[in-house]
């Protein structure tokens, strides 16, 4: 068994095409209906691919990571006094006025303690989340908000567009036979994370954490997934928590051939006999990949599902992939057998995270 | 985010800096273009391990972290892509490639074997600090026992070159 934990989640929001707030993304996800469309937001007519996953009213990227901050502060109970020494870790996608940003946002939402501005790509949040908890767990901070923000735009999109990422088939097919690549999609949240001692109204146990690098390539996963394997495991291992216990894993996959196979690896690697036996799916295939911002999203919609006992499904499926020997979940939303969850991301350089969530 | 008062435990094992006396622009690296960064990033984390080890892998490679620290990131590789893709055209493939700065840290990693977390972060306070600070933490919380830290300065005051400094620390003991 795992001990008590030392970290909670305490509020929760997000925004993404599913819906604006924690109970659109669980009722989309649930839902399993992809919210890829053509995209409308701006020109994509020098590109190949023609689809996104966009919110259509958004606001700018610091008023909506305002509204998803002050909704989790809100949600965790978190009044003008509690906020006032709250640190803010902020995931977003580096560019001139970043370093501001966070200062001008932890302003805007009464947050006053130290700020921090994560740029590592794909694992900036989740990256930003296991520090939230790391200094939790050495005493620097009883509250931390971690706030992320992606909104599909034009350049991004043609650089993934130019790189071939994108699915040239209008859906995201996480370790399916078939798959294409990946879909850009919305994503601004935020969350709570308090020490247990503060922690007034805990969402999620934050049982596990871990980053791990693959030393492999600039761009491209190791094969074998060596390093998520031991972000898996090193969050396994902090959580004090069996293979056996996982019951959900929110995959990283993006739909693309070479990652999704070496997460599976990783899964294989990390999990023994038990790769083959835990629920897995990845929920990009319904909300797009928010890059920056993917993890916290994913994060967002793990707990909440956990909490309502119902596994999303992995959206786009076409037919099992032998090189992803997995228990992937089809069709239907399945029940949670256990209480805990890993939730994996992985970006260029070969970072890699693991978050294992146990819902309170 | 230097979070509170809390001495600097982790030991400076090696020091460069890109431009040392002599240093022209660093030299090209392949599979990137256009802007120095990439370049500057690799030329100077190179400096700073061979110092340390001479050559290629780095012994404890499996848990030396890589931090790097940019105030805006590759800034002339972001605003060549955006004046494209607003004139309507296709940026090239390799700008995907070189569209986050976690992409040349993956090419330190991968040269000198460095297996520890990947991390990019833009400053809000002295860059420096907020580097060790981000690398002590690593450490502490267990991912890591040494961590190649990378502070980019890409818009240096004086209007000269951009500049880079790379410190190995490791050796301490902040648990």
């Amino acid at each position: 068994m795992a001990e008590a934990a030392a970290v909670q989640l305490t509020g929760v929001h997000a925004t993404s095409a599913l819906g604006r707030g924690a109970a659109a993304q669980l009722a989309g996800v649930l839902a399993g209906a992809p919210a890829f469309r053509p995209v409308r937001r701006f020109d994509t007519g020098a590109r190949r691919v023609d689809a996104a996953a966009t919110l259509p009213e958004v606001g700018d990227l610091p008023d909506e990571l305002a509204e998803s901050v002050t909704e989790a502060c809100r949600a965790a109970g978190l009044d003008a006094a509690r906020r006032a020494g709250c640190a803010l870790l902020l995931a977003v996608h580096g560019g001139p006025g970043v370093p501001a940003l966070a200062g001008t946002l932890a302003g805007w939402t009464g947050l006053g303690g130290p700020t921090r501005v994560y740029t590592t790509a794909c694992v900036s949040a989740t990256s930003a989340v296991a520090d939230a908890a790391a200094l939790i767990r050495r005493g620097d901070a009883d509250r931390v908000v971690v706030a992320a923000g992606y909104l599909v735009e034009p350049d991004q999109y043609a650089l993934f567009d130019a790189g071939r990422a994108l699915a040239t088939d209008g859906a995201v097919r996480p370790f399916s036979a078939g798959r294409t690549g990946l879909l850009l999609g919305d994503g601004v949240a935020a969350v709570v994370l308090e020490s247990a001692r503060r922690a007034r109204r805990p969402l999620a146990d934050l049982l596990g954490w871990a980053r791990a690098g693959d030393a492999y390539h600039p761009c491209q996963p190791h094969p074998a997934g060596r390093g998520m394997a031991r972000a898996v495991g090193a969050a396994l291992t902090r959580a004090g928590l069996p293979a056996e216990a996982v019951g959900y894993v929110n995959a990283n996959a993006t739909g693309t051939g070479h990652s999704d196979a070496a997460e599976a690896a990783a899964l294989r690697a990390a999990l023994g006999p038990a790769a083959t036996a835990v629920p897995v799916s990845s929920t990009k295939a319904l909300h797009g990949h928010a890059l920056e911002a993917s993890g916290l999203l994913e994060l967002v919609v793990t707990v909440l599902a956990l909490r309502h006992g119902k596994l999303p499904v992995n959206a786009g499926w076409l037919g099992p992939d032998p090189d992803c020997p997995l228990d992937v979940i089809r069709d239907a939303p399945r029940p949670a057998a256990t209480r805990y969850a890993l939730t994996l991301n992985a970006a260029f350089g070969g970072a890699n995270t693991a978050l294992l969530v146990g819902a309170a | 985010m230097t979070g509170p008062d809390r001495a600097t435990t982790l030991a400076v094992l090696a020091e460069a800096a890109w431009p040392e006396p002599g240093d022209g622009p660093p030299p090209p690296l392949p599979g990137y273009l256009h802007s120095a960064f990439n370049p500057l990033v690799a030329a100077v984390a190179e400096r700073c391990l061979t110092r340390a080890h001479r050559a290629v892998p780095a012994p404890g490679g499996a848990r030396c972290a890589i931090v790097l620290v940019s105030a805006d990131g590759d800034r002339a590789s972001a605003a060549h892509v955006r004046a494209t893709v607003a004139a309507g055209r296709r940026p090239g493939p390799l700008f995907f490639f070189q569209s986050v700065p976690n992409s040349v840290a993956g090419h330190v990693a991968a040269r000198w074997g460095l297996a520890g977390p990947v991390l990019c972060l833009a400053p809000t306070g002295d860059p420096r600090a907020d580097g060790i600070a981000a690398a002590e933490l690593l450490v502490h919380d267990g991912d890591a026992d040494a961590a190649l830290l990378v502070l980019i300065d890409d818009a240096p005051d004086d209007a000269g070159a951009a500049s880079a400094v790379a410190v190995l620390l490791g050796g301490g003991d902040t648990r």
